[in-house]
């Protein structure tokens, strides 16, 4: 879960880290109080806004209303600009880059320093972080000066490194990033864009196609997506539980997948589990089903295996007759990249169904 | 033989007296393994499935100086603790299962146990098992246990769930594994592919290794540099997954806290092209792998 620009400013803010005066604007008809030179910047997660017009300059009024026109209800990479960010235009004599993230190969959180803003991070120096002694003032100082810092910029930026530290570990973000921090003529510093990522999942992703998710491990569930796709199936969304979930996490997910319009089919997988209760996640699976409004007449291919599978089968076998839904039940004798292709015939195929169980 | 376990493998469990903890606890012993002890504070004095619980680490080791292996399954806010326990302790092998642990937290583990040289798997792995040996966490639990059976294949899996299809998968076609270890797929792992790989590299039985990876994280590209620099010489197969995830934007967090959609390195792509110019033979499915195996190792 990535933060917007406004969100992630307030946040810096509260760890003490300087931002220029800022105004959120949802409609044209709103009294900005900041004086001008203004930029505009347009609130969407896209990084490609500054290259498609989503950050625009203002001197005067007339320019202003123009602008806020132009950039409200713009579409930026398939996202509708709702509101916009207003701030006073610095005066900069340098742009930075700085920011906090993770790395897997280093097994190390580490800093990232560049003396060029704008660029990101590929084009910055990377610090790991000794997790022993965490971070060090000191060790903040040799990184700015490695990477070409002057002597007179040490301290406040020493200062400004130390809260966005505070902030990546007491929020516990997966990246903070300050892009860029301007330096005024003064030897001021103003954080100018922030990028905040929680790397938060969400339950359930939307995509394009027609045949709905539900898919249960974090693996599996990515290498079956992929089978469908080779089948030449069509993936609605991508879902997926793991671990040992509560009935009512996989009822939620059922019901939000399958209150989509237009999915012809259904597809229910997993692979053979180690410690999940199949039987638990399955009767979660049919109680989401009975609240979808209106009743998918489509078809269902279920196909887990594991703990308690026999009855899970005897559940949902009942459950289809009970309730008139076709349902296509397999368990590990069927390899589940089979089972795509089945779902991808009951879809867009509907006389073809030899593979009923 | 196997790799981290066997047959000399004594088990502490910290969080035993938990839902979880209890539960792998009951399916360890069934299995055979030597679960000697547990931990849980305030619960001292109690007992487990027989196994007596301990307020500390220190205290049960007192009591059973053969634990050679901690397994932690505790809540993620408790389980830099745990482990630093475990590390301080000195016990040399650390599984821990506990899902969702930040990876700051998992930063301060793996920097600690660098240090006093102590072997972490997970966190957010689901066990270790060396079939009809021993085995350590949730994996192969149940009546799934009978699908591991022992052979000469080595294999690694970030994810948990896809342990258990690989074994059956490999099972059908009569192969057998030496161990199989999932490492989790975090941010900030305490094992990678590389460090399970040197083990099976060394290990006699062992005769090849399968790796199962997904997009995020780095972990096959660094397979792939030493495949190269061939300082890993025994076949490897590799099923990756995520091609689809191009449809989606760079960024997007998949079941795995550190399956994380890149279009870049660390993508699908990025994976693929490093692992076959490095000479690992890449799967299109599970089922693809015993049959490339057996050509490989020219099993009829």
């Amino acid at each position: 879960m990535k933060l917007y620009e406004f969100e992630g400013a307030d946040l810096l803010e509260k760890y003490q880290i300087s931002i220029p005066k800022r105004q959120i604007v949802t409609s044209i008809k709103d009294k900005v109080d900041i004086s001008f030179p203004l930029v505009l910047k347009a609130q969407v997660l896209s990084g490609d806004r500054k290259k498609v017009g989503g950050i625009l300059f203002a001197n005067k009024k007339s320019d202003l209303d123009k602008s806020l026109k132009n950039l409200l209800g713009k579409t930026i990479s398939g996202e509708k600009v709702e509101k916009v960010l207003v701030e006073e235009k610095i005066k900069r004599i340098a742009e930075y880059y700085i920011s906090f993230s993770f790395s897997g190969a280093l097994r190390a959180p580490v800093l990232a320093l560049s003396k060029k803003g704008g660029s990101g991070i590929n084009d910055a120096s990377i610090f790991p972080i000794n997790m022993i002694i965490g971070l060090q003032p000191f060790f903040i100082r040799q990184a700015l000066t490695q990477s070409g810092f002057q002597s007179k910029d040490m301290n406040p930026l020493c200062a400004i490194i130390l809260n966005l530290w505070k902030l990546f570990v007491d929020e516990k973000v997966i990246l903070a990033e300050i892009n860029p921090l301007l330096k005024t003529k003064e030897g001021a510093f103003f954080a100018c864009d922030a990028k905040i990522d929680y790397g938060k999942r969400r339950s359930v992703e939307t995509m394009d196609g027609d045949i709905a998710i539900i898919a249960s491990g974090g693996g599996a569930s990515l290498i079956n997506i992929d089978a469908l796709l080779e089948a030449g199936g069509r993936p609605a969304n991508y879902a997926e539980y793991s671990g040992n979930p509560k009935k009512e996490f996989v009822e939620k997910i059922t019901g939000e997948v399958l209150s989509r319009p237009g999915i012809k089919a259904c597809w229910v997988i997993g692979g053979t589990a180690s410690f999940t209760d199949i039987y638990e996640t399955m009767k979660g699976f049919t109680e989401g089903l009975e609240k979808v409004n209106p009743k998918p007449n489509f078809p269902f291919v279920i196909r887990r295996d594991g703990p308690r599978t026999k009855e899970a089968q005897k559940l949902l076998a009942d459950f289809a007759k009970k309730e008139g839904y076709d349902f296509f039940i397999y368990g590990s004798e069927t390899p589940m990249v089979e089972t795509a292709k089945v779902v991808v015939n009951l879809a867009y195929h509907k006389n073809d169904r030899k593979d009923k169980k | 033989m196997s790799i981290l376990i066997d047959k000399k493998t004594r088990v502490l469990i910290q969080g035993i007296t938990g839902a979880e903890g209890s539960r792998a606890c009951r399916e360890m012993l069934q299995y055979g393994t030597k679960v000697l002890a547990g931990v849980r504070p305030g619960a001292g004095g109690e007992y487990v499935e027989g196994v007596p619980v301990y307020d500390t680490v220190e205290d049960a080791l007192k009591h059973h100086p053969k634990i050679n292996t901690s397994l932690i399954i505790v809540p993620a806010k408790n389980t830099k603790d745990a482990a630093l326990e475990a590390i301080f302790a000195g016990i040399p092998l650390i599984n821990i299962l506990t899902e969702y642990v930040p990876p700051i937290d998992s930063s301060i583990i793996v920097a600690w146990a660098k240090k006093y040289k102590v072997r972490v798997v997970g966190c957010s792995s689901i066990g270790i098992i060396s079939p009809s040996l021993c085995k350590v966490g949730s994996i192969g639990s149940a009546e799934i246990r009978h699908m591991f059976k022992i052979g000469p294949i080595g294999i690694i899996s970030k994810s948990g769930g896809m342990t258990a299809e690989l074994a059956v998968v490999l099972g059908k076609e009569g192969l057998g594994q030496s161990t199989v270890v999932g490492i989790g797929a975090d941010t900030i792992c305490g094992s990678d592919f590389v460090d399970m790989l040197q083990l099976f590299e060394k290990d006699k039985e062992t005769r090849a290794t399968v790796i199962f990876g997904e997009v995020g994280g780095v972990g096959e590209e660094i397979v792939a540099e030493y495949v190269k620099k061939k300082k890993i010489k025994k076949p490897i197969v590799a099923l990756i997954g995520g091609k689809f995830t191009h449809m989606l934007p760079s960024g997007t967090v998949l079941g795995h806290a550190g399956a994380i959609v890149s279009h870049g390195k660390g993508g699908y792509n990025s994976k693929i092209k490093a692992l076959e110019k490095s000479g690992v033979v890449l799967a299109k499915t599970p089922e693809e792998i015993p049959l490339l195996l057996k050509k490989i190792l020219k099993i009829k």
